[in-house]
């Protein structure tokens, strides 16, 4: 009995060996790369079938797609980096580049691109601009992205508002959302209070495009975040947005779903322009995009900004396939017509203009907006430095919820928050 | 020696599955983070040795250190005593004879097994959200309920609700306790005229303290290593305005969110620290509390 287990046993185990050693030989000669990115299930639909689409084109390499959710997405990979394994082409934002840069987990491109292995040619000079730090080219940009408010159409023509958007200041904003709310359905606005890319354009119309000093302080002073909240508070004060409670509760969450243009809870609502397709999803009435509201007597405080890179990271195994993958992410025809407009508006003025005609009603409204917006925008600010997710979030879950709460006073909170703010920027460099 | 090893190989191979997980899962990591609290570890570059910077800034300049500390304490010191007189309550109707006992039992019970997941912790943000069903029933007899999850003044509330409806675990053991009592000491309390109440405090207390001991040691530790609760219901962060930040999830923030491995790690040992030393202190006070039937004084 027990001779003919191991016998059985050694047959299968030999049987095994075999299988794997076919197994491997027949993938001998293909490489293979891992392309990782953060998604949504639109984006993974698109992303996988472009991956196919490679995949057929070039026998011998095959690509091979993962995504997780934005958060999920850099848990993930910073234990990948630990571990030694990260994927070969990564994903990157404009505000996440420079710390993945000086931890030294990209390679640059500089010398792909030297080799012809990386077309730039039709790639926005804007677009090789933001993907350069310290005079190294590091990301291929995969769209460009703006903040924008999105109103409610139906409420907006019910209200008789005859405001530009593009051009609008907070004066307008507050007397558009005074009258929104006299109709007596949702509020006029979201309340920002609690909205740190609203702070940062707030600081661009005061005169600090670039938030930070080179240290990596803040260039500002608390006073500018008392006005800001200031700002508000008045709006609130005047009717135009929900309670401060309603907001507290909603501070800091990002979700779509979440925004008062959706729940119904307001009429104008605050994200950037590579969502608006993704909110119009959500809603039955039609949406239209503005640019969030200009500081009369202030300087442009928008930039646009490239949503995504595509990256080559330092634990590629074979830079040539991972580099012939991530060229024809952005430079082949077929590919970027099935990626679209959803990462951003496309910074390649070929794949444009190929997809212009064939645009949905609501991508064309975030094409125009695009459009509409060049002539008011400031240049882009230098990445942020290491820390700001960190200061980001005491913002946007403490300082500002202790505002709106009653808990503090303006100036206190203020005064309070800059000093936190410069302790976490000092433990960061 | 060598007998030794024959005669206990087959144990120990048999063991080693475990052995093997328990040195490489568990000691290891242990081990490691006790290094890495010394140490300044962002888990892409090597771990930086800063010597006890660690542990000196968190009790000098960390004030959501401190606050951390104030909200697990306060959640531990409510919501332990409040689940353990709870689990009595209910440990005590049980034992009076309640028809088709196994089922509330089971019933009670449920709530336990479910209590660590995420979904009850979803389902807790649904039921506390501002027009979740809470509200919605306080609606009807006329009361405005307030933001329970989003009002910082409330927050801990919710949750130490939470912890207490997990209170099956506790029970099932006091009702065991409950049923080792012997029944003639009631008897006899009885004739001697003892009201329910006195019989309560004389008998059923007293010779239930070492269940109670065991209950309590088991739930504190509980109480300081609660987290997906709070996690789930903070949306990750301890909001509003860290009034859920439990000690755990500011560590969790510190490694995960921040990537400072190695401050998160000296937070662990502290928490640790905490949990020993509350451990001691019970083991401490139990002996002028808990008596055992069998003790000869």
């Amino acid at each position: 009995m027990s001779k003919l287990n191991r016998r059985t046993f050694l047959g299968a185990a030999g049987s095994v060996a075999a299988l794997s050693a076919l197994g491997r030989s027949a993938w001998a000669q293909d490489r293979r790369i891992r392309h990782f990115w953060w998604g949504n299930p639109e984006r993974d639909k698109r992303t996988f079938a472009v991956i196919k689409l490679f995949n057929g084109k070039n026998p011998g390499i095959v690509v091979e797609g993962e995504t997780l959710g934005f958060n999920d997405y850099f848990t993930k990979l910073t234990t990948q980096i630990a571990g030694g394994n990260m994927p070969d082409v990564i994903q990157n934002g404009y505000g996440n580049m420079l710390e993945y840069i000086n931890k030294g987990t990209l390679k640059p491109l500089d010398e792909a691109v030297a080799a012809g292995k990386i077309d730039l040619s039709k790639i926005d000079e804007s677009g090789i601009a933001a993907g350069t730090f310290d005079g190294k080219f590091y990301g291929l940009t995969i769209g460009a992205n703006a903040m924008a408010t999105l109103y409610n159409k139906r409420i907006w023509e019910k209200a008789g508002i005859d405001v530009d958007p593009i051009t609008w200041t907070y004066d307008d904003l507050k007397s558009v959302a005074v009258k929104i709310s006299e109709l007596g359905g949702p509020k006029g606005t979201d309340d920002l209070s609690a909205d740190w890319a609203g702070l940062s354009t707030y600081c661009g119309q005061r005169g600090f495009l670039n938030m930070y000093t080179e240290d990596g302080q803040f260039a500002f002073g608390a006073d500018i975040v008392a006005d800001y909240w200031k700002l508000w508070a008045d709006m609130r004060d005047a009717g135009a947005t929900p309670s401060a409670e309603d907001t507290a509760a909603v501070a800091g969450i990002a979700d779509l779903d979440k925004m008062g243009v959706v729940t119904g809870k307001s009429a104008i609502s605050y994200a950037y322009s590579n969502q608006i397709v993704g909110t119009q999803a959500l809603m039955e009435d039609k949406l239209g995009a503005g640019m969030r509201p200009h500081l009369s007597g202030g300087q442009p405080g928008q930039s646009i900004a490239p949503s995504q890179f595509i990256c080559l990271s330092r634990d590629s195994t074979d830079d040539d396939a991972a580099l012939a993958y991530m060229n024809a992410f952005v430079n082949d025809p077929e590919m970027t017509a099935v990626l679209g407009l959803e990462r951003g508006i496309p910074q390649q003025s070929d794949v444009r203009a190929a997809l212009e005609p064939n645009l949905s009603e609501i991508e064309a409204v975030s094409v125009a907006y695009f459009d509409a917006i060049q002539p008011h925008v400031a240049p882009l600010a230098p990445a942020a430095p290491a820390g700001v997710r960190e200061v980001e979030e005491a913002f946007e879950t403490r300082s500002s919820v202790a505002v709106l709460l009653g808990q503090m006073s303006i100036e206190d909170a203020a005064q309070q928050f800059v000093d936190e703010a410069s302790a976490i920027l000092r433990r960061a460099q | 020696m060598k007998k030794f090893i024959r005669r206990n190989l087959a144990g120990y191979t048999f063991l080693l599955p475990w052995l093997i997980g328990f040195f490489a899962l568990s000691v290891g990591p242990i081990l490691s983070s006790f290094y890495l609290s010394f140490t300044d570890y962002d888990a892409v570059r090597a771990p930086q040795w800063v010597g006890l910077e660690n542990y000196e800034y968190m009790v000098q300049y960390d004030r959501r250190f401190w606050k951390a500390l104030q909200v697990t304490f306060t959640f531990v010191l409510i919501s332990v005593p409040a689940k353990l007189i709870f689990a009595l309550a209910v440990a005590m109707i049980l034992d009076k004879g309640v028809r088709a006992i196994g089922w509330y039992r089971a019933l009670f019970y449920l709530p336990s097994i479910l209590g660590g997941s995420i979904a009850v912790a979803v389902l807790w943000r649904q039921l506390f959200d501002n027009d979740g069903l809470v509200n919605t029933l306080l609606g009807v007899v006329g009361v405005e309920g307030p933001n329970w999850l989003s009002d910082p003044r409330y927050s801990l509330t919710t949750l130490i609700v939470l912890a207490m409806w997990q209170f099956g675990s506790p029970m099932l053991i006091f009702l065991a306790g409950l049923r080792a009592i012997p029944q003639e000491l009631y008897e006899a309390a009885e004739i001697d005229a003892a009201g329910k109440v006195r019989q309560f405090f004389a008998i059923t207390l007293p010779l239930l303290a070492p269940v109670i001991f065991f209950n309590l040691v088991l739930q504190m530790i509980e109480a300081f290593k609660s987290f997906s609760g709070a996690f789930v219901i903070s949306g990750g962060k301890g909001a509003p305005l860290d009034s859920l930040l439990f000690f755990t999830v500011y560590l969790y923030n510190e490694a995960f969110s921040f990537f400072r491995m190695g401050y998160a790690s000296a937070l662990a040992w502290v928490l640790l620290l905490i949990i020993a030393v509350f451990t001691v202190i019970a083991f401490w006070s139990s002996k002028y509390w808990v008596h055992y039937e069998n003790e000869r004084n």
